[in-house]
């Protein structure tokens, strides 16, 4: 019971503390705010882009678009043959073009849609296997398949990701020294104090953890207002992604995105330990007790 | 209740005290006098660890301030009521809640944190300025709130660090005749002063500090700018 009020009085320090810093108090809930949008934005979108990828490289399909001139039946057959093989669809020049003048509206012009192949594929491993080999077909004009695509999405995702934590590194690095000078300052102006405090016997926990509460308390508020930016750019943004990757790939789920609330868990955290690691870092440099 | 043994002191070669034997027992009174620099605040620091000897033993209560780790130094603390030539008020805080810091700092109950501020404050007769702050409140009236701060928590050891030194000539008296009250309830009292009337009016023990040594040390002495040597 005793522990509990020490810890409440702490928590009134804090208070007291967060009152007397006055305009810095925004300065330093501003720049983190902006380091943890940065990183909140990059984990939502690299995380949503590894969803994308694995839903997509799950895809056993190829999609092979023949030259013209070939009959599709007989090349469907000839490539039923390949092992691992599981089915062939054909898809004929006209009935694409059927399907794609009734989904867009197209120009009044002659079907320059190849026919095209839809071979499904019995295991993952056998992907890129049956794909060379069809592609090797003089039938065969080009192919596509999902995890061709998707291994450059992974690219594309593992660069953001590394460029993304190193703008975040920079960013914390950069918060850590606003804080840990906000702290200073805070310090400096209560140096009186506290040495008064350490001559009645109060105790170091009493002394530093309302400075290691103020930092905890900035990475908080930092947080909520990055996480408040976040959702708002989510809630305007969202339709249209959505209906971007629905009709470039239908076949992909429509809950492909990393979960908000794990995002927001993640930059509540991370504010909270630059927080209080910098003002811990402080009060344990500059409060000699 | 306080005890040096051969304590020595110096900064960096200069000798500030020089093997100082002392004891003074529970519920005395004493003063330590002595010119400015004959090592009065440095002895007085030594007592609630705000510096250690470079040799020699220190004991208040039993303990032996030497062999007290770092993080035991504000429990020490608490058993010392230290009284400031400057007060050391908080200035932000009301005379109320200055001496309640402490208490509240322990995690104390607020009932009994109120009723232990109201009896110190009634000790030295300044429960009538409750919601005060610090620069509202006479040098003499300040001293009296480090007063009741310093025994609020009950300490058996004073120690005052020229408590007077702020203070004009009929107020200081008053301060030491206050303290020595509270050394009538069984707390030692240990004052450090360049003040020489208060200390002949007083009558009380005086160790005379001198360059660092003890010159004298006399029950119911006066306070001579040359004393005679009485160890």
């Amino acid at each position: 019971m005793r522990q509990l009020r020490v810890l409440w009085r702490v928590c009134i320090e804090t208070v007291l503390g967060v009152k007397r810093s006055g305009w810095s108090n925004w300065l330093v809930v501003s720049i983190l705010a902006i380091a943890l949008t940065i990183f909140g934005g990059i984990l939502q979108v690299t995380m949503t882009l590894k969803n994308v990828v694995t839903a997509w490289g799950s895809q056993l399909e190829i999609s092979a678009y023949l030259k013209d001139g070939y009959v599709p039946k007989r090349v469907a057959r000839e490539i039923s043959q390949i092992p691992n093989v599981q089915l062939v669809e054909i898809v004929t020049k006209d009935v694409a073009w059927e399907e794609m003048k009734s989904t867009f509206k197209v120009a009044s012009l002659a079907n320059p849609l190849p026919n095209t192949l839809h071979i499904r594929v019995n295991n993952p491993d056998g992907v890129d296997k049956v794909a060379s080999r069809v592609k090797l077909l003089s039938e065969v004009e080009n192919i596509r398949y999902p995890l061709k695509v998707a291994r450059k999405i992974n690219d594309f995702r593992h660069f953001i990701e590394i460029a993304g934590f190193a703008i975040t590194a920079a960013l914390s690095a950069a918060t850590l020294t606003v804080i840990g000078n906000t702290i200073h300052l805070l310090i400096e102006s209560r140096q009186r104090e506290i040495e008064i405090l350490s001559l009645m016997g109060v105790s170091p926990f009493y002394i530093k953890g309302p400075f290691i509460l103020q930092g905890a308390a900035y990475g908080a508020g930092s947080a909520l207002v990055a996480i408040g930016v976040l959702t708002g750019v989510h809630l305007y943004l969202d339709p249209y992604v959505t209906e971007q990757i629905v009709s470039l790939a239908p076949f992909l789920a429509k809950n492909l995105e990393y979960g908000m609330w794990q995002t927001f868990a993640v930059m509540l955290g991370l504010g909270v330990l630059v927080g209080a690691g910098g003002s811990a870092w402080t009060s344990g440099r500059y409060i000699k007790i | 209740m306080i005890r040096l043994q051969n304590v020595f002191k110096d900064y960096g070669g200069r000798p500030a005290l020089v093997n100082i034997n002392l004891h003074i027992a529970l519920g005395e009174f004493a003063f330590l006098v002595g010119p400015s620099g004959a090592g009065k605040s440095t002895l007085m620091r030594l007592l609630y660890r705000e510096e250690t000897p470079t040799s020699g033993n220190v004991f208040v209560g039993g303990v032996n301030l030497n062999r007290l780790q770092r993080r035991q130094v504000p429990l020490l603390r608490r058993r010392l009521g230290t009284i400031f030539q400057d007060y050391k008020l908080l200035p932000k805080q009301t005379v109320f809640n200055n001496v309640a810091y402490i208490l509240r700092a322990l995690g104390v109950e607020e009932k009994e944190v109120a009723k232990r501020v109201q009896s110190a404050l009634s000790v030295v007769s300044l429960e009538h300025k409750t919601d005060a702050y610090p620069d509202e409140l006479s040098g003499g009236e300040q001293q009296r709130v480090g007063i009741a701060r310093a025994i609020v928590n009950g300490p058996p050891v004073l120690i005052a660090d020229e408590p007077t030194g702020n203070l004009d000539p009929a107020t200081s008296l008053e301060i030491v005749q206050l303290l020595e009250r509270i050394a009538e309830r069984g707390t030692t009292v240990l004052i450090s002063t360049h003040d020489t009337t208060i200390v002949n009016a007083m009558r009380r023990r005086v160790i005379y500090l001198k360059n660092g040594e003890i010159v004298s040390d006399v029950d119911s002495g006066v306070y001579e700018l040359e004393p005679n040597l009485n160890l």
